[in-house]
């Protein structure tokens, strides 16, 4: 006999058995490893035949992550302060290559496809090898005979610019970031993307009333793209904070490979958690200010 | 190779440092493994997300927004946080009591949850699918629905057909993904070898491979000749498939919605 059962229940259930696959597998695969991780950094973990054995230390783990080990507290700090300025850099320069290339210029295919390189040979090993090549051996060894890498041009370049008595912090800075320039374009493939499809959402009639109004480009980019970019400039730094954060070749990741490879489970557990807790703070913090900046569209 | 007045403008062009890395890579096989589990966790990741990804577009049930929680949850942390414990999981896996079988170093690490919507940043391709879905028009399902077609079927046959450029692009990531992955893979591989994880150890197998000692000393400047001969080979397969199918990483990626 059939039961009746109600059109929108029917249609529940139905989307219960899309989602179920999923669902046990996320169980299997994502909540209990969660949930393990985390009772492993609350624990002493002990490896006895393949066997995980925890004993519940409470926080003492945490404390003597974020008391002892040097090298951590040391890397946490490098890698906010690396995020601090790599990000508006990031985000201003596809900001910058994505309106360029919405341009209509020819081999505007071909100059898309190289920014989008980056996005798919990203392989871990091979950027370390690349990036090490350009500092290698832009550095040390033929330091003298090529002046492309060596990092004084940038000094030479203040200098011919005019600029005088910076202090050595900006200049240290300035360098820094001159020096950075191959890993903020090597990072930008995905927000450039994004940008570019905001951009091309920009309904045409906007450019020509812009036109008949006589706003220059340099208006029409405050007062029209900015104002539809914006949102995106919120979704694209969200983006870039968690990329860069789980970057598996971030120093504090490597440092926390390092412990599990010392089989100290449950430091390298308290690791990650207090690594993940302070991503979700600052990508908080940054959703929480961008936000009052943002135009939207009437709603 | 050698010659220090030799800086940009090679002198001679030769293959040798190529043959010789794709001999210490051990290519062929190296490669065949690769494509053998990226082509597979690949297809198997597209579906299992596609339902998925359906299942949170057009239904709505209780829990949904908790569930869909959990998804932007895996976007989120990272897949150092959980690895480990996988590791032990996967180590002793099966039911407890019932059997257990140890299953590193076996594909069906990646597989596994790759089958499960729940591989290489997953939640992504979820998130990719939902959004593409809920752009097509709601008429579609419910001229299906009025034709006599169960949701499934409505899935099978109308939308799907529908939904080929969002495969695509999810498919091509996906492989790109998979086939640049080197952390999960060097978590649950032993003996089985990927294209980026030899890669990674390139240093020692070159030098196994082609002087027959790891003792080796060798500057970073003759190094930097075989890895990144290396890099070249090993990025060379996704390198092409991105020349012929560049359009649908560019334009797909807009067009399924990926800027929510």
């Amino acid at each position: 006999m059939k039961k009746k059962i109600p059109y929108s229940k029917k249609k529940a259930l139905y989307g219960y058995g899309f989602i179920s696959v999923w669902i046990v597998g996320t169980v299997i695969f994502f909540l209990i490893p969660l949930f393990k991780s985390l009772l492993f950094s609350f624990s002493e973990v002990t490896v006895d035949s393949g066997k995980t054995v925890t004993e519940w230390v409470g926080t003492d783990k945490y404390i003597k992550v974020l008391t002892e080990d040097e090298k951590y507290t040391e890397y946490l700090g490098d890698m906010l302060i690396e995020t601090l300025w790599k990000t508006p850099l990031i985000i201003i320069f596809s900001l910058f290559i994505a309106v360029l290339l919405n341009q209509n210029f020819r081999g505007r295919t071909l100059a898309r496809a190289v920014f989008f390189l980056p996005v798919i040979i990203v392989t871990g090993p091979v950027y370390k090898i690349i990036s090490n090549d350009m500092e290698t051996s832009g550095n040390n060894d033929i330091i003298n005979s090529s002046t492309m890498f060596s990092t004084d041009l940038i000094g030479e370049l203040l200098e011919f610019l005019g600029v005088y008595g910076i202090s050595d912090r900006t200049g240290a800075l300035i360098s820094e970031v001159a020096d950075n320039i191959f890993g903020i374009v090597w990072n930008s493939g995905i927000q450039i993307l994004i940008f570019l499809a905001s951009l091309q959402n920009i309904p045409r009639s906007a450019r020509e009333v812009a036109e008949i109004e006589g706003a220059t480009s340099w208006e029409y980019f405050w007062k029209v793209t900015f104002p539809y970019v914006s949102p995106f400039i919120l979704a694209n730094t969200v983006f870039t904070v968690i990329d860069s954060f789980t970057n598996p070749l971030n120093t504090v990741m490597e440092r926390i490979s390092d412990m599990r490879n010392e089989w100290a489970f449950g430091e390298a557990s308290a690791m990650s958690w207090i690594y993940f807790g302070v991503v979700m703070l600052i990508t908080g913090i940054i959703i929480f200010v961008l936000n009052k900046f943002i135009l939207r569209e009437s709603e | 190779m050698n010659n220090p007045s030799v800086i940009w403008i090679p002198q001679n062009f030769t293959l040798n440092v190529i043959k010789d890395t794709i001999k210490a890579m051990d290519f062929g096989n190296t490669l065949k493994n690769t494509l053998f589990l990226n082509v597979g966790c690949s297809l198997v990741q597209v579906c299992s997300c596609a339902v998925t990804g359906y299942g949170f577009a057009r239904f709505s049930f209780k829990g949904k927004k908790f569930l869909f929680g959990i998804v932007i949850m895996m976007i989120i942390v990272p897949p150092q946080v959980i690895s480990l414990p996988l590791y032990t999981q996967f180590m002793n896996f099966g039911i407890k009591g019932l059997f257990t079988v140890n299953l590193i170093d076996s594909m069906l690490t990646m597989y596994l949850p790759a089958l499960t919507a729940n591989g290489i940043r997953s939640g992504l391709m979820i998130l990719i699918f939902r959004q593409f879905f809920k752009g097509l028009p709601k008429e579609l399902e419910d001229a299906a629905c009025i034709d006599g077609c169960g949701p499934f079927r409505t899935f099978v046959t109308v939308m799907i057909p529908n939904a080929i450029p969002a495969f695509l692009t999810v498919f091509l990531f996906s492989f790109v993904w998979y086939w640049n992955d080197h952390y999960m893979s060097s978590v649950f591989f032993t003996n089985t070898k990927t294209i980026a994880l030899v890669l990674k150890n390139l240093d020692s197998e070159l030098k196994k491979n082609l002087f027959n000692t790891v003792t080796v000393q060798l500057s970073s400047r003759e190094q930097i000749v075989w890895k990144e001969a290396g890099c070249l080979i090993s990025i060379a397969p996704v390198l092409l498939i991105y020349i012929f199918l560049q359009k649908h990483f560019t334009e797909g990626i807009v067009c399924s919605g990926l800027v929510m």
